[in-house]
């Protein structure tokens, strides 16, 4: 059976970022992607990045995968990857990982500590015909535009105005496809304002209150039912019928916590982090002395704290390992977490600071 | 703290407490169950969800023409408005030696005797008659019983305890029994983490977890939990072919109604009760069951599950009073119980209310290890 002493679950900018700092600590680290290609959630990002200049803002997200790869290149002879991988199962006698390529080959690993940088998942709302073909999460909408270049359909109905549904449109739009609308639940928009100018000016309407209640079509999305809400959440006023060939919906993010719930972790529900989270300490280890977590796994928040609290974890895994002494291990702690402090600073970094303060202990007792 | 007051409480929302709640309220007994987790969360929920005639002891095959019969209608009798997934498959035992043969025309010929008319013993041709998927290279004969079937085991628990509550029963879930409290050497109730109940008498239903219970009333209950993995894989066109159980290897499986495969097998295992699952499962199950049923080699494994065996040193269960008065135990049932719940749950219910068993029991008695009365089950896994 292989065996390594790191092994990264998700070659998001967490995953990466913690392969290379425990790879550049002396780890020797093997990192396992579903995907056919490493990167992440970045790969799909045309748009410049948000954030503070020492995380990359200004820079578009694909090619912040780039330099992260780039990075990785010169560690070579540290880190193995495996691309479309699933790790799939954890197994808590033996703490060994199942993980399975391409679909057909499955193999076994048996690391001493993990990362897991699995990312997030998309939400979906109930509604009437929501299984039909033409109904695209928002993650999927940007695969299959900016990864492989291929348009959804001629006619958008957007459901969501947090970024994701307001950079999606825009994209949409650069691409030419017509977005008939984007509808929001909430009685503001919770995205950032040039994304939400942006569409704005290019004739867009964004129906606050509004809700989708039915897709049409028999065997694909030939229109959609919309509604107008109360200040009691409930549905007011006249459906109205939207022209659509496609559903795209926005509606928030949950962390992928599988395999931390497979290994018995402590697990919190954390509105603020979008769902269920492992409990962490400082440098990310969960309740679980061999696995740490980083990235919108660890709770839904950005690329650019993605990359640090992969650093984190991938330092924490390095002290562990005995690949680093205890001062340099507490002075880069230190930098990294003033990054972090950084970038959850303000008014904006007030729900994310509040989540994680919900569920970060100071220590573990395991050493 | 406050105390309420039941006639009977039983420890355990498994389906063998779920029946016994129910056939006690039936009689007019006040019942409360209690339940550390949810209703099916033991090894009932997790179990193979096998029902079957073919038992190879007299007090077993009787028990089985009861509960098949039951199984039956159960749903309707019970009046649940769910599925219970009654589905009578059938089940197929190979045999790949002559030792392991002639234990099943045994087992038949008992069955026979005692009035079950559906089992047979089967020759290859015949098993590839009612079986056309499997390789039978190698094999000698079977025993079969078309009757014989499965359940949707979580559905099966839920119909009972709905029924008993419907009766007046209460169901106490999240609720977990932390000792018992007797009274001039007798039962009068129960503490539990959510406060204490007087009751005159109490039913131990709990499972593979039973041991704890006996301790508290100074009862050494010869339990040895014993972890059983289970995998399912994913769906594909239900074909015709029975459940298939392997004495010579300890594997078997079958498909349920939903169409997912069933892959398990029965060997040696760790002694807990503990719910973690092996990695090296899957290839002990499939280097046993492909070479049996090569079609199903690329199918997906989509789940792997565990549950614990509550096994006693015969496998037999252990039914009846104990020498605590007003302690009754239902447990021990090993890796074959689920099937159990009709006919047990009532004689349960006899034996607090003073009755005879409907059928004879005695040999299930909590004290015939002391009296070194051991009787095995031969047709388990
Ligand atoms: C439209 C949009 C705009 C955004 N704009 C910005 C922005 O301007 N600035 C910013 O900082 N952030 C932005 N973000 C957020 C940012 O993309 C994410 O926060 C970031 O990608 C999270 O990184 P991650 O490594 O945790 O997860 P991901 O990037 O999601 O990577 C997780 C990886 O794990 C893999 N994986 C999951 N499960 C398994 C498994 N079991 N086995 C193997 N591999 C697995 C996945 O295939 C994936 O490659 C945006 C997001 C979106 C969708
Ligand atoms: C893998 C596997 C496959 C099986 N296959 C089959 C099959 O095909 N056919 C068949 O008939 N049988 C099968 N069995 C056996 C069957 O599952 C059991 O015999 C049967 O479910 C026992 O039911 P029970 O109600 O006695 O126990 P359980 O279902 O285990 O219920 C006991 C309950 O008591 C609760 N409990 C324990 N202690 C306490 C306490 N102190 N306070 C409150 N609650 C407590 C537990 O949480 C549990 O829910 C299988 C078992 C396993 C593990």
């Amino acid at each position: 059976m292989r065996e390594t002493e790191l092994l990264v679950i998700g070659g998001g900018p967490a995953g990466l970022s913690a392969a290379l700092e425990a790879a550049s600590n002396g780890c020797e680290v093997v990192v396992v992607d579903s995907d056919l290609a490493l990167g992440g959630q970045l790969i799909k990002q045309t748009h410049k990045f948000f954030g503070s200049e020492s995380e990359r803002a200004g820079t578009r997200g694909f090619e912040i995968a780039d330099i992260l790869l780039n990075e990785l290149e010169e560690m070579k002879g540290r880190v193995s990857v495996f691309t479309n991988t699933t790790a799939e199962s954890y197994y808590r006698d033996t703490g060994i990982v199942g993980c399975m390529t391409n679909e057909d080959d499955y193999w076994c690993i048996k690391p001493r500590k993990i990362v897991n940088a699995t990312g997030a998942s998309e939400k979906i709302l109930p509604f009437h015909n929501n299984d039909l073909p033409g109904v695209y999460g928002a993650g999927a909408i940007q695969t299959l535009m900016n990864v492989y270049g291929v348009v959804p359909g001629k006619r958008v109905l957007m459901v969501g105005a947090g970024n994701i549904g307001l950079v999606v449109s825009y994209q949409l739009l650069q691409a030419g496809v017509d977005v008939a609308a984007i509808v929001e639940f909430m009685p503001n928009i919770s995205g950032y304002w040039v994304h939400a100018a942006k569409v704005r000016r290019l004739g867009v309407p964004v129906l606050l209150k509004h809700t989708i209640i039915e897709a049409l079509g028999e065997n694909k999305v030939e229109g959609a039912w919309i509604q107008a809400v109360d200040e009691n959440n409930q549905l007011t006023g006249e459906p109205q019928k939207i022209e659509c060939d496609t559903i795209c919906m926005a509606v928030g993010l949950a962390p992928t916590v599988d395999l931390l719930w497979q290994a018995g972790c402590e697990m919190l529900y954390v509105p603020e982090l979008c769902g269920y989270v492992a409990k962490r300490d400082t440098q990310m280890r969960t309740s679980h002395p061999d696995i740490w977590a980083a990235g919108d796994a660890h709770g839904i928040e950005e690329a650019s704290a993605a990359m640090v609290e992969g650093r984190i974890a991938g330092l924490g895994v390095a002290h562990a390992l005995d690949h680093i002494d205890r001062m340099k291990f507490g002075e880069k702690l230190g930098i990294y977490w003033k990054r972090l402090d950084n970038l959850r600073a303000g008014s904006t970094g007030e729900k994310i600071r509040c989540g994680v303060g919900k569920c970060t202990c100071k220590c573990w007792e395991v050493d | 703290m406050d105390s309420k007051k039941v006639d009977v409480a039983v420890i355990g929302g498994g389906v063998h407490g779920c029946s016994t709640a129910y056939h006690l309220a039936q009689k007019g007994f006040r019942t409360a169950l209690f339940e550390r987790d949810y209703i099916s969360s033991g090894s009932s929920g997790r179990s193979a969800a096998g029902l079957r005639y073919q038992f190879g002891t007299e007090v077993n095959i009787l028990l089985a023409q009861y509960n098949m019969k039951c199984l039956k209608t159960l749903g309707e009798d019970l009046n649940y408005p769910g599925d219970l997934e009654y589905d009578p498959a059938g089940y197929l035992w190979i045999a790949y030696s002559e030792t392991q043969l002639e234990q099943l025309e045994k087992n038949v010929r008992l069955q026979n005797e005692l009035g079950t008319t559906g089992s047979r013993v089967l020759n290859v041709r015949e098993i590839q008659e009612v079986a056309p998927f499997l390789n039978t290279d190698g094999m000698l004969g079977a025993s079969f019983n078309q009757e014989d079937g499965h359940i949707n085991p979580h559905t099966l628990c839920f119909a009972y305890a709905d029924a008993a509550k419907a009766l007046g029963v209460e169901i106490h879930k999240k609720t977990s029994v932390t000792g018992i409290i007797t009274k001039n050497g007798r039962v009068a109730g129960i503490h539990t983490d959510k406060g204490d109940w007087e009751a005159d008498a109490v039913v131990c239903c709990a499972g593979a977890w039973s041991v704890e219970v006996g301790r508290w009333l100074d009862l050494e209950i010869p339990i040895t939990p014993e972890r059983h993995q289970i995998m399912i894989t994913e769906p594909v066109e239900r074909m015709k072919h029975p459940m298939t159980l392997c004495l010579d290897d300890g594997s078997y499986w079958k498909q349920c109604p939903n169409g997912t495969f069933m892959l398990g097998v029965g060997k040696e295992e760790v002694k807990d009760t503990s719910y973690y699952a092996s990695w090296d499962y899957l290839d002990s199950a499939t280097e046993r069951i492909l070479p049996k049923m090569p079609i199903l080699s690329g199918i997906r494994v989509v789940r792997q599950w565990t549950g614990p065996y509550a096994n006693t040193p015969d496998f037999q269960a252990i039914v009846g009073p104990t020498p605590a008065e007003g302690f009754y135990i239902d447990c021990g049932w090993s890796g074959h119980g689920l099937q159990f719940a009709p006919s047990v749950g009532r004689i349960m219910a006899e034996f607090v209310n003073g009755e005879k068993p409907f059928i004879d029991v005695s040999m299930f008695r909590y004290s015939r290890f002391e009296e070194g009365e051991l009787f095995f089950e031969p047709a388990c896994i």
